[in-house]
């Protein structure tokens, strides 16, 4: 027998190696994403919905059911298949331009009601997959396609801080947390988390994960890793926000 | 289930089999940076882009520590350690 790559058992081999482009973070996410399927045991429950963007790069990457919307529609799309199929578990992925701009209002409403769904956002600082606009994420002074001279806070604002306001409006059976592809582990365990709460039937759950974008980033593997290291992590804090299984203990 | 045939190449280290799958390898040098040992360089080997794969550079180095293969996003890396 030839040897096989480690890949999640979740992940469908035939399509790797996948679509993103090298050093891309949507593939750790997604390693994460797999190997916490896999631990819970729940393959062929769940249906995974991708947005537009960089995200629906990955409606063939799972062996799982898969669609893929309009751009920031995945969470309404998701919530109507979860009310329809109560039984499945339902995964909308998107980017931070997705959920925080184009489908803020989905995300926000989605939420509010408390939906038994999990969403996984791609926090990568920008519009990746139309060439590296600024995105409501998009750091202080940081240069992109559309903000050359670098984002002026006082021109667009402050970075949205995604799970913060998540948190602000969810009831407290929800989850919510933001992980980094820098720490696979944890990522893993959060998401893990997040579809546990959906398991469980207890409230809506979000995690985002601060990703990188070497492409539009123009940077060498050193400075991808310091960039989400430094520079995102800084502005951007990695932990859980809202554990509904800490307030029990 | 298709059973895989992605080209790859072993690198015998004193400590690890550490096998890279060139055919997914896209050469983006994640691993390389996150290295603890620091002992992963650019191969002669292309890798799927046609950009080099990585390897470790001789039979020392390597601790079998796995963390290449955690940061790959493309799983191209596999760490089989030795007793
Ligand atoms: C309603 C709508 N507006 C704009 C677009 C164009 N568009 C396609 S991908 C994209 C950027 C996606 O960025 P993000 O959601 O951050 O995901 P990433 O590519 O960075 O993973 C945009 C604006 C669209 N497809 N639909
Ligand atoms: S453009 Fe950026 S986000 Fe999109 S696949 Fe490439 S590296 Fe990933
Ligand atoms: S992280 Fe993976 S794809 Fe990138 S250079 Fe290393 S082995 Fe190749
Ligand atoms: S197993 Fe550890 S020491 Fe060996 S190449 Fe990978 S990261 Fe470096």
């Amino acid at each position: 027998m030839s040897k096989v790559p480690n890949m999640p058992k979740s992940w469908r081999e035939e399509t790797k190696p996948h679509k993103f482009c090298p050093g891309c973070g949507h593939g750790l996410i997604l390693k994460a994403l797999g190997e916490a399927i896999d631990e819970l045991g729940i393959q062929d429950r769940v249906v995974f919905g991708c947005d537009i963007g960089c995200s629906l790069l990955s409606w063939d990457f799972f062996n799982v059911d898969a669609v893929q919307t309009h751009h920031g529609r995945t969470t309404p799309v998701m919530t109507g298949i979860k009310r329809a199929r109560p039984d499945r578990i339902c995964i909308a992925y998107m980017g931070d331009g997705g959920g925080y701009a184009i489908g803020s209002g989905h995300l926000v409403n989605a939420a509010a009601r408390n939906e038994k769904l999990t969403v996984i956002l791609a926090n990568n600082c920008n519009y990746g997959m139309t060439g590296g606009q600024m995105a409501p994420t998009s750091l202080p002074h940081m240069k992109t396609e559309t903000t050359p001279y670098g984002r002026d806070p006082e021109v667009t604002g402050y970075p949205t801080q995604g799970p913060e306001m998540v948190a602000a409006i969810t009831r407290e059976s929800a989850y919510v947390a933001r992980g980094t592809v820098a720490n696979v582990r944890q990522l893993k365990n959060y998401i893990k988390k997040a579809l546990q709460n959906q398991i469980d039937g207890t409230g809506f759950s979000f995690v985002e994960a601060l990703s990188g974008c070497p492409t539009n980033w123009s940077t060498n593997a050193k400075d991808t890793w310091a960039f989400i290291e430094k520079g995102m992590t800084e502005y951007f804090k990695v932990g859980e926000i809202k554990d509904p299984a800490k307030k029990e203990a | 289930m298709t059973t895989s045939a992605y080209k790859m190449k072993e690198v015998d280290t004193k400590k690890a089999l550490f096998t890279i799958f060139t055919g997914i390898c896209k050469g983006c040098g994640l691993c390389m940076e996150k290295c603890p040992a620091k002992t992963l360089v650019w191969s002669k080997t292309l890798g799927v882009y046609g950009t080099p794969a990585v390897e470790p550079k001789d039979a020392e180095g390597c601790t079998g520590c796995g963390m290449c293969a955690t940061v790959c996003p493309d799983c191209a890396i596999l760490i089989e350690r030795k007793k």
